[in-house]
C-alpha cells in the first residue's frame, strides 16, 4: 500500500515532481561542475604558471662562479666543469618524474659569427623524448621559452633533418649583423667553422636577443664539446614552500627519520632539486626563487578564490533546492490534511513524504551529477585545453549535499503542514 | 479608497498573511541576487587583484641608459617614472661596477637596499640587509667562492677608469695607483637562485664614497601594475619623453601574465555565468511553486468576476515587490562575498560598484517576472470552476 501511495504520488503529480526533480538535478550539477573544478585548478593553474619557464636550474658545482667572473674580464669563457649529456633521461627517473613536464639542456660557446664575437646557446627545440615508462614528450625551448617572440621566420623544428645544420638569431644580433631570415652566417668556434642558414629571428626581450641559439650538437661540434652540456633547465610542478622545505633546503640531513620522508615524498621544489642532484653527477640543482615562489603564491590565490565562489555556489544551490521542496511541501497540506482526517498517523505521513522527496532527490542528483560534470568538462575545454579530472572526493560531497539539503527542505516543512488543524486545512483556510 | 491603495492594500496583506510562502519565495531571491551580485563583483575585480600577485614574479618593466648616455640620473628616472599613468607599485635602481677582493674581480652593486623587500620579495637573506654604513650583503655564489660567513670583513678595492688608463706603472708596492681600497662587513648571505647570487651588494651612498662620484645608474627595475598593451603605450610615451632613459618590457613576465591571467579570467567568467544560470533557473522554479500553490485563489477571483488581466497585475505587483526587495538585498549581501574574498584571498578592499545595485534589482524583478508569468497565466487559462472543485 505505501509503494502504491508512493508510486501514485509520483506519476499523478508527474508535472510537480518533474520540477523538483528538475531543480535538484541543476543544484547537483552546479555542485558537480563546481567541485571538480576546485579539486582540479591547482593542478591546472600549476601547468599554466610553466609560461613563466623553468623554476629549477641544473648546473655543474662552481661553474657558474668562474662563467660570472670570465665575463666580467670579458674573455671568452670556458666554463670549469661540465654536465654529461648521456644523463639527461636521468631527469625523468627520479621519484617526482611525473611532476617534471618539460626540460632542456643548454650548452654555451663563444664563437665569431661574420665577424663579431658572439655566444652561441645550443639547445633542445621540440626534442621527441619515448621515456621507458611509456610517456611521450616534446621538449626545449619552444615550450620553455614561450614568451620569444619569432619575429622573422620559424622556430628550429627538429623533426626535420636539415634543421640540423640551422640556426636562429636574436632581434639585437641580427640588426647589429644586418642578417635576416633565410641569410647563411659564417660561424667559426674553437674546433670547426661553418656557414649555416638563419631559419628564424626572435625577440626574447633580454640577453638572449644578442645571441645565437642552434642545434645542442652543431654547437658541441663547433666548441669540441660532444656529449657535454653546461646547465639543464626544469620545469617542474611544485608544492607551495612551507616551514619542512624550507628547514630541509637547508640540510636535508638534519631532519628526522619521519621528516625525511615526508619530505622526500612531496613535490617540494627543495626535494625535486636534491632527487635532481642524486641523478646528475657532479651537479647543483637550484631552485629559481622568483619563479617557485611566485608560483606557490598564485596557486595559493586562486585556489582559496575558488574555494569562496564554490562554497557560495554551494549554499546557493542548496538554499534553492531546499526552498522549492519547503514551498512544494506545503503546497501539499491539503492532502495532508485528508491523510490526517481519515486516520493516517503523522509518522505515516512523515514517511511518505520523505520517501518521496527521496526518491526525487536520487534521480535528479544522478542526471545532475552527470550534467555537472559535463559543465566541468566544458570550463576545462574552454579554459585551460584539457580535460578536468574527477577527484574521488566529489562522489560522496554530492550524494552527501544532495541528502542532507533534501531532509533538511523537507523536514521542518512537514512539521508545520503537521501541525496544522485537518478541519480547517481542507476547508480551505 | 482609490484604486491605487486597494492595489497596495492587496499586495501587502497577500505577503504579511502568507509570510511562511512569502519568506521563501524571498529569500530564493535574494540568494540568486546575492550570487549575482557577488560574482559579477568578483569576476570585475579579479583582474586588477590577481595582476598584483603576478608582482611578485618581479620587474614587468626595466629602464636602460639610452645609447647616448653612459647612465641615467636619479632625476631623468623620476621624470620617466612621472610619465607612467598606471600605477607603479615600486621601482629600484641599480648601479653596477667592477671591482676586485684580493685581485679578483667581482661586481659590486649599488642600490637603496631597503626598495629591495618592495622590488625582490623572494630574496631569502641569511642574516641582515645592510642598515649601516660599509656593510655588504653577498650573493651566495660569492660568499662559497670567497668563504664568506656574515659578520666577516672583506676588503673591496676600487680602481677608477680614468686612474686605470694613467695607471699603467705599478707602484714599489705592487700597487696600482689610484686604487681606492674600503673595508666592508657582510651583513647577510642572498640566496635567490639567481643572477644576484654573484654580486656584491652595497647601499647607494657607499656606491659613491668608493667610487667616489655621484652615481649614476645602469638599470632600473621597475613594478607596474599594468597588462603588457599598456607598459608598451608607457614606454613609448617615455622614449619620446625622457631622452637619456630608454624603458624596456620585460617580455617574460609581461607576456607570462597576459597569458595566465587571460586564463584566469577566463575561469571565473565562465564559473560565474554557469553558476548564476542555474541558480536563476532554481529562483525561477522556486517562485513558479509559490505561485502554483495558489490557483484555487486564482479560480475563486475568476468566479468573483476577476479580469485575466487584473489578476495578472496583482500576482506581477507581489512578485515584483519580493525581486525588488531581494534584489536589494542581494546586492548588498554579494558586495558583502566580494569583500570577504577580497579580504581573505587578496589582503585589500574591493572597489564596490554602485551600478551593480539597479542591475541586480534588475535582473531579479526580471527574473521573478517571467517565474509568475507561466503559473499564473496557465491558472487563469483553466475553467474557475475545475480549479475550485480541485481538479
Amino acid at each position: 500500500m505505501f509503494l502504491r501511495m508512493i508510486a501514485g504520488v509520483l506519476l499523478r503529480q508527474k508535472g510537480k515532481m518533474f520540477m523538483i526533480a528538475f531543480t535538484i538535478a541543476l543544484g547537483a550539477s552546479l555542485a558537480t561542475a563546481m567541485l571538480a573544478v576546485m579539486f582540479d585548478v591547482g593542478d591546472k593553474v600549476n601547468a599554466e604558471l610553466k609560461t613563466y619557464g623553468s623554476n629549477i636550474t641544473v648546473v655543474p658545482k662552481e661553474a657558474s662562479v668562474v662563467s660570472d667572473l670570465y665575463e666580467v674580464e670579458g674573455a671568452s669563457s670556458v666554463p670549469a666543469s661540465y654536465l654529461r649529456e648521456d644523463e639527461l633521461g636521468n631527469v625523468k627517473t627520479i621519484f617526482w618524474a611525473f611532476n617534471i613536464v618539460d626540460f632542456a639542456p643548454f650548452i654555451e660557446a663563444h664563437v665569431n659569427a661574420n665577424g663579431q664575437d658572439v655566444t652561441m646557446v645550443g639547445s633542445w627545440y621540440n626534442h621527441h623524448l619515448s621515456l621507458p615508462t611509456g610517456e611521450e614528450l616534446d621538449a626545449g625551448v619552444v615550450s620553455m621559452r614561450s614568451w620569444w617572440d619569432v619575429v622573422e621566420g620559424r622556430w628550429l623544428d627538429e623533426s626535420v633533418a636539415a634543421d640540423a645544420e640551422k640556426v636562429m638569431v636574436g632581434v639585437a644580433l641580427a640588426d647589429e649583423l644586418g642578417v635576416s631570415a633565410g641569410d647563411s652566417l659564417k660561424v667559426s668556434g674553437s674546433e670547426l667553422s661553418g656557414s649555416y642558414e638563419i631559419v628564424g629571428v626572435y625577440e626574447a626581450g633580454g640577453d638572449e636577443d644578442g645571441q645565437i641559439y642552434a642545434p645542442l650538437d652543431l654547437v658541441q661540434e663547433l666548441s669540441g664539446t660532444e656529449g657535454l652540456i653546461s646547465s639543464v633547465e626544469v620545469s617542474a610542478l611544485t608544492t607551495p614552500d612551507n616551514d619542512l622545505s624550507r628547514q630541509a633546503a637547508k640540510d636535508p640531513t638534519k631532519l628526522t627519520a619521519a621528516q625525511y620522508e615526508t619530505w622526500y615524498c612531496t613535490a617540494y621544489v627543495s626535494s625535486i632539486c636534491y632527487q635532481l642532484q642524486e641523478v646528475i653527477t657532479d651537479s647543483v640543482a637550484k631552485a629559481k626563487r622568483q619563479v617557485a615562489e611566485s608560483e606557490g603564491a598564485i596557486l595559493d590565490k586562486t585556489q582559496l578564490l575558488m574555494l569562496l565562489i564554490t562554497v557560495l555556489a554551494l549554499v546557493g544551490s542548496a538554499l534553492g533546492i531546499s526552498n522549492l521542496i519547503t514551498a512544494s511541501v506545503m503546497e501539499r497540506s491539503q492532502e495532508i490534511g485528508l491523510l490526517k482526517a481519515i486516520g493516517a498517523h503523522d509518522r505515516a505521513i512523515s514517511a511518505l513524504l520523505l520517501v518521496e522527496m527521496i526518491i526525487v532527490a536520487i534521480v535528479g542528483g544522478a542526471v545532475g551529477f552527470a550534467v555537472g560534470f559535463g559543465f566541468a568538462q566544458i570550463i576545462g575545454y574552454t579554459v585551460f585545453n584539457s580535460s578536468i579530472a574527477l577527484s574521488p572526493m566529489v562522489i560522496p560531497l554530492v550524494v552527501v549535499l544532495v541528502i542532507v539539503v533534501t531532509l533538511a527542505g523537507s523536514i521542518p516543512a512537514i512539521r508545520t503542514v503537521l501541525r496544522l488543524d485537518p478541519a480547517e486545512v481542507l476547508h480551505g483556510r | 479608497m482609490k484604486r491605487s491603495t486597494m492595489y497596495f492594500r492587496m499586495i501587502t496583506a497577500s505577503i504579511a498573511r502568507r509570510k511562511s510562502r512569502m519568506l521563501v519565495a524571498l529569500l530564493a531571491v535574494t540568494v540568486g541576487a546575492t550570487i549575482l551580485a557577488g560574482l559579477v563583483m568578483v569576476y570585475y575585480d579579479m583582474p586588477r587583484q590577481m595582476g598584483e600577485q603576478f608582482l611578485a614574479y618581479g620587474a614587468n618593466m626595466i629602464f636602460v641608459p639610452s645609447a647616448e648616455s653612459d647612465g641615467m640620473t636619479i632625476e631623468e628616472i623620476q621624470d620617466a617614472i612621472d610619465e607612467i599613468d598606471a600605477g607603479v607599485e615600486s621601482d629600484i635602481e641599480y648601479c653596477y661596477e667592477s671591482a676586485t677582493i684580493n685581485d679578483a674581480p667581482i661586481i659590486v652593486t649599488g642600490c637603496d637596499l631597503g626598495k629591495t623587500y618592495a622590488t625582490s620579495p623572494y630574496w631569502q637573506i641569511d642574516g641582515e640587509l645592510p642598515s649601516a654604513p660599509g656593510e655588504v650583503l653577498v650573493g651566495l655564489e660569492q660568499a662559497e667562492f670567497f668563504s664568506l660567513k656574515v659578520g666577516d670583513t672583506v676588503p673591496i678595492a676600487y680602481l677608477p677608469p680614468d686612474a686605470a688608463a694613467v695607471a699603467n706603472g705599478v707602484n714599489l708596492n705592487g700597487e696600482i695607483e689610484g686604487k681606492v681600497f674600503q673595508d666592508f662587513t657582510v651583513s647577510g648571505i642572498l640566496d635567490t637562485g639567481g643572477s644576484e647570487e654573484g654580486y656584491f651588494f652595497i647601499s647607494a651612498e657607499d656606491m659613491e664614497s668608493l667610487i667616489g662620484a655621484e652615481l649614476t645608474y645602469d638599470v632600473a627595475e621597475l613594478r607596474v601594475n599594468a597588462d603588457a598593451q599598456e607598459l608598451q603605450e608607457a614606454a613609448d610615451k617615455i622614449s619620446d619623453a625622457v631622452p637619456g632613459v630608454s624603458p624596456q618590457l620585460v617580455k617574460r613576465i609581461t607576456e607570462s601574465q597576459t597569458t595566465v591571467l587571460s586564463k584566469l579570467s577566463a575561469l571565473v567568467l565562465l564559473v560565474t555565468i554557469i553558476t548564476l544560470a542555474l541558480i536563476m533557473i532554481t529562483v525561477a522554479t522556486t517562485m513558479t511553486a509559490v505561485v502554483t500553490e495558489r490557483r484555487r485563489e486564482i479560480g475563486l477571483r475568476k468566479a468573483l468576476g476577476a479580469s485575466d488581466g487584473s489578476i495578472m497585475l496583482e500576482f506581477m505587483g507581489e512578485g515584483l515587490l519580493i525581486g525588488f526587495i531581494g534584489g536589494l538585498l542581494g546586492s548588498f549581501l554579494g558586495f558583502g562575498f566580494a569583500y570577504l574574498v577580497s579580504t581573505n584571498v587578496f589582503n585589500s578592499t574591493i572597489t564596490f560598484l554602485p551600478a551593480l545595485i539597479p542591475i541586480t534589482i534588475i535582473v531579479a524583478l526580471a527574473v521573478t517576472a517571467l517565474a509568475c508569468i507561466l503559473p499564473v497565466r496557465n491558472a487563469t487559462k483553466v475553467d474557475p470552476a475545475l480549479v475550485l472543485k480541485g481538479e
